[in-house]
């Protein structure tokens, strides 16, 4: 196998492919040198649950094959990937982070896998996640079977939730890019904490089919990876309907970046007190610093905030409600002791009992929520604030401490991450700079189905900035 | 780079060994004080919700299809 380039682990998804096209690199020895990479440093973040080395050497002579035939797919032909282990890999453990689960084989892999396998991108390992996805609420980053995810920046931090080892894994430079899900922050807290981009797809635009539920009116599944362009060139293969999937939306998504807008057209929402008193001190310089890069885009920014709900309370009983129901059996079965965080399997034992009346109130105040989003939308175009209010928690903190001090009166967009989430929202996390030399991130939120004019933003953001072209070093 | 057994072996220490270096750090905690503090919390959401008004016509978000 020949050597390849110490370049390659930090490229974007074109770079690559543009190598392996022609046949400077073999996509064998691209899929050889990541597996090694993941397999040796994945460990030192908690971030690998499973290597797929063989298979990926297997598929990656078959993608060699097809590109000698002149057989050229898409842009994510020959790239090596992660993959969250919620998603089913057929034959193979799918964890989904819980020491219950710790030995569930599926026989069938997951649409989102298979689609990617469809355009001949090669999945090299299955990445660490928050046990169960998080839904019971837990306390603290080690509520994990591989461990706390570990920051690629600052191993005493933590790398986010519960996408823990997709965030690390891009961040390190272990694979291109990864799959990850959000319920509510679990693809931004891991991008914004890792320092790269990750992208929430409008709830339904991408299967779940193949992925663990935890609540099925909030589940979705999206990609981080080293910019918005890639991000988008993952969505375009993954999105699309599978009548495997009930909840899926019907719709596609074509990265169409020729037609994106001219920025001068795009109205930005944004709330000055979320880049200022909501901020942890520590990143208010940095995220001062993304809302000029975003001014000199030439966007119309506009004041805006949040219509007032109680997003806190509604996200909590739906996802309380429904993940209790979905993890029924294993609470009634008491394997749910087994889990590692004490908060979570108080929680996931307590959601059973949550009264009819408590889900159905909170869904139809979600309805209203709706409703008021899409009136806000007819006022801006995208939404803007931090993906998380500063840099990443160490790991040995709880992590449901609270906000020190008084918060600030006026309530800005700081709700964003419930508020989007249960509007069904797409989001895109951007790394703006760093808080105590931690990587921090804002948040593009749009409409549903907006996701190419969040990309277009982003890519405008990406252009004037370097942040995501960072990473850790000695790396 | 030709993946060996004893490289694979040795990811597989370094993952146990990050494990040992990096202990669930979740000190002894009270079941009963946490399941007491979930139903708390369960409470209490639920009367923030039921504070809420809702028009009466406000379907819940989602609908069922034959």
């Amino acid at each position: 196998m020949a050597d390849v380039p110490s370049d390659i682990y930090f490229a974007s998804i074109p770079e690559l492919n543009a190598r392996v096209r022609t046949r400077e690199i073999s996509v064998e020895d691209l899929v050889r040198a990541f597996s090694a990479r993941l397999e040796t440093l994945g460990p030192r973040y908690n971030a690998l649950a499973l290597p797929l080395s063989e298979s990926a050497h297997r598929r990656a002579k078959e993608v060699d094959r097809e590109i000698k035939r002149g057989r050229l797919r898409g842009p994510l032909q020959g790239i090596p990937y992660g993959a969250k282990d919620l998603l089913a890999y057929s034959g193979k453990p799918t964890t989904w982070g819980a020491k219950p689960y710790a030995g569930q084989v599926f026989d069938y892999t997951a649409t989102v896998i298979q689609r990617l396998d469809g355009e001949s991108a090669v999945i090299v390992g299955k990445l660490a996640m928050v046990e169960l996805a998080g839904g019971g609420g837990y306390r603290y980053p080690s509520a994990s079977l591989t461990g706390p995810g570990l920051n690629p920046w600052d191993r005493t931090r933590w790398s986010g939730g519960s996408s823990s080892g997709s965030g690390a894994a891009v961040a390190a430079g272990l694979v291109p890019f990864a799959l990850g899900s959000e319920t509510s922050g679990s693809i931004l807290t891991p991008a914004a904490f890792c320092g790269v981009t990750g992208l929430r797809p409008t709830y339904g635009l991408v299967s779940r089919h193949g992925a663990m539920a935890l609540s099925w009116t909030l589940d979705k599944i999206g990609p981080l990876a080293r910019s918005a362009e890639d991000c988008g060139l993952v969505l375009q293969v993954i999105a699309g309907h599978d009548g495997r999937d009930p909840g899926s939306a019907g719709k596609s998504f074509y990265y169409t970046p020729q037609y994106a807008r001219k920025m001068k057209d795009v109205r930005v929402g944004y709330a000055p007190i979320d880049f200022s008193e909501w901020a942890d001190a520590s990143a208010q310089p940095a995220f001062q610093g993304a809302m000029r890069v975003m001014k000199e885009t030439g966007v119309q920014l506009v004041e805006t905030k949040l219509p007032d709900f109680p997003y806190g309370p509604t996200i909590s009983t739906i996802i309380s409600t429904e993940g209790s129901a979905v993890f029924e059996p294993l609470i009634a079965s008491g394997q749910v002791n087994q889990l590692a965080d004490r908060k979570q399997i108080a929680g996931l034992k307590t959601g059973l009992g949550i009264p009819a009346k408590d889900y159905l109130k909170a869904m139809r105040i979600r309805r209203l929520m709706q409703e008021e989003m899409r009136n806000l939308f007819a006022q801006v175009d995208v939404l803007l604030t931090p993906s998380r209010l500063g840099p990443a928690p160490k790991i040995d903190q709880p992590l449901d401490r609270g906000r020190a001090g008084t918060p600030p009166k006026e309530t800005g967009l700081a709700a964003m991450i419930p508020a989007g989430n249960l509007a069904g929202l797409p989001a895109l996390s951007l790394p703006c700079g760093f808080a105590d030399n931690l990587p921090v991130g804002i948040q593009l939120v749009g409409a549903p189905f907006s996701e190419n004019t969040l990309i277009a933003v982003g890519k405008e953001f990406q252009a004037r900035t370097d942040w995501h072209k960072r990473h850790p070093t000695g790396l | 780079m030709k993946i060996t057994r004893r490289r694979l072996a040795a990811s597989a220490l370094a993952s146990a060994a990050a494990l040992a270096q990096n202990p669930p750090s979740n000190p002894a905690e009270n079941e009963e004080e946490l399941l007491k503090a979930a139903l708390e919390q369960m409470r209490t959401n639920g009367e923030t919700l039921s504070k809420f008004p809702v028009p009466m016509a406000t379907e819940p978000a989602f609908h069922f299809k034959p």
